[in-house]
This record gives C-alpha cells, structure tokens and sequence, in this order.
C-alpha cells in the first residue's frame, strides 16, 4: 500500500523545477519532504495530487495516476493547500460540508451533521460552524480546511481500502497548540493504517513525527529514510546551508524551547 | 434520534425545525433550510407575478376569468370577451412567458459566471457575453435578407437565438482565454478584457447598423434597449428548446461551482472534472445568455443583482442559489416589465431602462456596503 514517485522532472519557462525526484511513501507512515523554500516541495506535491501531470511517473496504490478518475481521487487521497482563498461568504459549517460532498457524502442529515462536528472537534474548532470563513484568522482558516479534507477521505482506512493525506504546511500558520495536535492528528491517521504525506519546516517536529523523511535540494531529493538517519550536521549543512549541531544545547542563557517536552 | 430522517438534501428543513428551529439552524451555519422556505416563497411569488403580468395591462381581465378561459369552463359571463381573450392568450401570455424565461436565463448566468470566475461582479453583461450575442443577433437582423440569407432557410425561427448563442459562446470562450491564466483568473484582466470585448464586438455591431436600411434601424434601436413587446409565441417557441437544455445542465454543475470556490485546484482534489466543468458552463451561458439577447436584446442588471440579493439572503451555496435565482430573476423581469408597460401607457419604455435605473445604484449600494466581504 505505497505511493511510488519515479523520477518527477519539470520545468518551468527556463528554470528546472524539479530534476529527478523519486521517492516512496507507505501507508502507516508519516512522510514528511522537508528543505529550503523554492526547492520543489509544493510543486512535488502538486505532480503527486494530480494536479500537475506529465511530470513523471506516479503510482498510487499500485495503479497509476492518470488512470483515476478524479472523484476516485478524491475517494483515495485528500489535499489541503498551503493557502485556500474562498471567493463567497460561505460558512464554516458548509465548506466542510463540501468535503462530506466531495467524499461518499452522507446517507442522511444527521451523518452529515455528524461527521461536520467530528472533523471540527478534531481539528479543535467545536462552535465554530456558524461562523463566516473568511471572519477567521489565518490558522483558523487553515483548520477549517483540514476539517473540510478530513471529511472529504472519511477514514484512514475504509472498507479494506487506505487513503493518504497530502498537506502542504500544515503547521505553518498555527500557534504552538495546535501545531502539536495537528500533527498528533496526522500522527494517528498514520497509526491507523492511512497515509500521510506533509511538507514541513519545523525540522523539531518533523523529527518527532516522521517516520520517513524526504529531504528535497534545489528539485531533487538529497537525502532520505529515518529522521534519524537523515538529521545529520553534513546533510543539514549541505541542504540548508548553515552550521547547525543536532541535539546539542544552546548557551547558557539563551531561552529555547523544545516542543518534543509536550505531554499529550 | 427521535426526528425522522426525510432525505431533503443535506440539513433537513424538518429536521432543523422539528429539533432546533430554523435560527438554530442558521447559527450552526447550515443555511439550506432557510433556503429552502425562501426557494418555496419564491415560488408563490413567481406564480403570483406571473398571474399579475397576464391580467394587469391597458385591458384589464380578473384572474378568475381568466382561469374560466384558459380551462374552458364556466358561464359565458365569467369567460372572457373575444377581444380580452386574443390580447391575454396572443399578447400577455406569451409575453409573460418570455418574460419569466429570460428573467431566469439572465439571473442563472449570472450565477454561473460568478461561480466559474469566483468573482461576484462577472455578469453577462459587463463582462461582454451579451454584446457578442447583440453581434451575432444584430448580424442576423441586418444580413438576413441578403448575404445570410441561406442561414435563415436553414434554421428559420431558430436562426436569431443560434446566432447570438455562438456570438455569445465566442466572446465568453475568448474572454475566460484571456483572463486565466494557469487556473487563475484574474479579476482585473476578466473586467478589462470584458471592456474591450464588448467595444470591439459593438464597434462591429456598429458598422451593421450603419449598413442597417429604416425598417431594420428601428427594430434594432427598440430591441438594442432590451424589450419584450412583440413577444410571440414563435419567439417563445425559438428560444424554448436552447433555454431548457441550459436549463437541464445547469443544475448538474452545481456541486463543481461550489468546489471551485475554493480555487480550481481545490475543485480537482475534491474529485471536480474542472476543465469538463468549465467547457459545459462557458456554454451553458453562453446559450441562455444568447437566446434570450435573440428576443429581448441587453437587459442589464438582473444577472448581477439577483444573485448577489440571494447569497446575502440564503448564502453561495449553488445548489440552492441557481433555482432561488431563476425564480427571482423570473419575477423581478416580470415585475420590470409590469412596470416598462403601463407607467406611460398607452405606449411602453424599453424593458432595458427600467432595469438599469434600478438596477444601476442597487448595483452601487451593493458595491459599497459589501466592499470589505467582496474581497474588492
């Protein structure tokens, strides 16, 4: 239960976007593709969705992309968007709502109304169906989303058949709370056999949750595997350009805070 | 649950009155009960309108009579005269059917415009569909008689509605060409390219009419305003087939409209046949659009005022936005043009100004109330 990225090459006008990216990611697994801005994280996702085609080859759950219809895409995968800008005044309650739609919708009101509440308990935003979209803050907006994608795939697994999760910065914009239980989140959709594709910034968390990390330079993939494996001084010094020392103490003095401290 | 579960939909109206009432409801952000009652109040309004356009004019004819009439009951006395029946079956009737057609056509445009741009301004005709239309309807008009002549012995009645379709499908296929670019749509190029469009396909219309004889001059002048008077029952019969086929596919978009809401991309991974979707949209307008530019030439406002008035009222929700939308377009047109007939009876204002001149500072107040929401 895999999805197989050979070789996604494209170009953009003069630039290479992507150059050569092939990577693996299972089910029942966190993946996280990580690496500085503008290297090719948002487009690899974009090729993996769908979205972009003619990129390379990409197999999902063993058939190839092209050959999915798209609402069979959407029964098997679910994308949340970096930024989602909505053009009418909807509110919370009916954009999430459109996942349930997009999904295998509900076979009544009241399961509609259910799963509603479900994936806005889950994403921490209980109470919040009534209001207008575009009246929240940015965090806010970006879990209504989650809510509205989490509807859309239902169940990490569903009737023997897995769906993955792709998010682009999912965490980005969320204050320290709910940057840890949305990635507790995507941790148990891993956890109960989904998968779970995230691009990431936060190098802390990524090494708290991944179970595999894709480590992307300049479109292409410069490391791979374990966060352990892939968190080194070398490979941190080569992709991101500056010397740091993994799991060494800053000076005395100096506040940091370790987000790995947090009971939940 | 003690409720019973009718399958209304999604959020059952019963279910939202019989557990929590309709406020309640509407506090959760579920609108679609609410929707529903003003979908079933426009209805009676529509029908009441309707109703009130057959029998309000410079012959006046009672609703009961005109019951007993078109049933073929009743005394004598109760039917109507001779006179009254030609000018309520020949005259108002099909009148009040275009009326109702139209008004429909334009406001679902809108709605579709709207929703495939994600731009609350598009309207058919700000954007230049409805001049493309006039070009193709115009060209008709003009060249009928001579070079497009063929055309007419080949499609006769259905030659006007089919000309100003394609002229409407041309301009509304070039100007979504134009304004997107890489899935996005600028708002910016989508209203500065409608400009353009509409004065260079009227530059074009121009020329026409100066080609145009006195007969053919005055026609155009007339139907250049926008107006029912003349309505048939063979214009009905033209424009019928074009409008119900939109009328079949339009509610099949519904679900897509909302998706690409969120952006194209968003639309696609929530299973949306975008680029399917927005080639049988484009020509859905531009076949509503165009048949009813055929017979009633530009009516402004309707498309961008119906639409914007209901998501305030029911919210964006297309699945319960297009029908509320062509019952009110529907009425409202029908309302105009009570009005266009008998505020200077005997004789009648183009249906076109009625609308712009409420429709124009409507269009205004909405703009300015609505700025910070509207993303503007």
């Amino acid at each position: 239960m895999t999805l197989h990225a050979r070789n996604l090459t494209l170009s953009l006008g003069s630039k290479r976007v992507l150059d050569g990216v092939s990577f693996t990611a299972r089910t029942g697994e966190l993946t996280a593709i990580i690496g500085p801005n503008g290297c090719g994280k948002t487009t690899t996702l974009k090729v993996i969705s769908g979205e972009i085609r003619k990129a390379g080859s990409v197999t999902l759950f063993g058939r190839p992309l092209e050959a999915y219809k798209p609402w069979e895409l959407a029964l098997r995968r679910g994308v949340l968007a970096q930024h989602t800008t909505i053009a009418f005044p909807f509110t919370v309650r009916e954009i999430v709502g459109m996942g349930v739609t997009a999904g295998t919708g509900a076979t009544s009101a009241s399961a509609e109304e259910q799963a509603i509440e479900r994936a806005l308990a889950a994403v921490d935003l209980e109470g919040f169906a009534g209001r207008f979209y575009q009246d929240l803050s940015g965090g806010e907006q970006q879990r209504v989303q989650l809510a509205r994608v989490l509807c859309q795939v239902s169940a990490p697994v569903r009737d023997g058949e897995p769906a993955f999760l792709f998010l682009d910065e999912p965490v980005s914009s969320l204050d320290i709370r709910h940057q840890l239980s949305i990635m507790a989140l995507a941790r148990r959709f891993a956890d109960a056999g989904g998968g779970v594709i995230a691009i990431l910034h936060d190098l802390n968390l990524t090494a708290m949750y991944a179970d595999h990390v894709v480590m992307m330079r300049a479109g292409t993939v410069a490391a791979g595997g374990a966060p352990q494996a892939v968190f080194t001084d070398d490979t941190l010094q080569s992709v991101f350009g500056c010397t740091m020392r993994v799991g060494v103490a800053p000076p005395i003095g100096t506040p940091f805070i370790l987000p790995q401290t947090a009971i939940h | 649950m003690s409720h019973s579960e009718v399958p209304l939909g999604r959020g059952s109206v019963l279910q939202a009155n019989g557990r929590q009432g309709l406020a309640a409801a509407w506090r959760l952000g579920d609108r679609s009960g609410l929707a529903m009652l003003v979908i079933i109040g426009l209805v009676i309004a529509t029908g009441a309108m309707f109703a009130l356009s057959v029998t309000v004019g410079a012959s006046d004819a009672s609703v009961t009579s005109l019951i007993a009439t078109l049933l073929g009951f009743g005394d004598a006395d109760a039917a109507l005269s001779a006179r009254d029946r030609i000018i309520i079956l020949d005259i108002r009737l099909p009148r009040a059917v275009l009326g109702l057609m139209i008004g429909a056509s334009l406001a679902v445009s809108g709605v579709v415009l709207q929703g495939l741009f994600r731009n609350p301004l598009a309207d058919p005709g700000l954007v230049g569909v409805s001049a493309g239309a006039s070009l193709g309807a115009v060209g008709v008009i003009v060249l009928g008689g001579t070079v497009l002549a063929p055309l007419f012995a080949l499609a006769g009645i259905y030659t006007l509605p089919l000309a100003a379709f394609f002229g409407g499908l041309a301009t509304t296929f070039l100007l979504y060409r134009i304004a997107t670019r890489g899935g996005q749509t600028s708002v910016a190029t989508l209203l500065l390219a409608g400009i353009a469009l509409a004065a260079l396909t009227g530059a074009v219309t121009g020329v026409l009419v100066y080609m145009a004889d006195d007969k053919q001059l005055r026609d155009l002048t007339f139907w250049g305003l926008g107006s029912l008077a003349g309505a048939t029952w063979s214009k009905v019969v033209a424009i019928a087939p074009i409008i119900l086929v939109s009328f079949l596919v339009i509610p099949f978009l519904a679900r897509g409209l909302n998706a690409i809401t969120l952006g194209e991309a968003a639309a696609f991974h929530m299973g949306v046949p975008v680029e399917r979707l927005k080639r049988i949209a484009i020509v859905a307008v531009a076949a509503a659009t165009g048949a009813s530019v055929a017979v009633s030439g530009g009516i402004g406002f309707v498309g961008i005022v119906v639409p914007h008035l209901l998501r305030l009222v029911i919210g964006p929700d297309h699945r319960t936005l297009l029908p509320a939308s062509a019952l009110l377009g529907g009425a409202l047109l029908l309302f105009a043009d009570m009005i266009a007939r008998t505020i200077v009876a005997p004789a009648e204002l183009p249906i076109g100004i009625i609308t712009a001149l409420a429709g124009g500072p409507f269009f205004l107040w909405l703009l300015l109330r609505g700025r910070a929401q509207l993303g503007l």
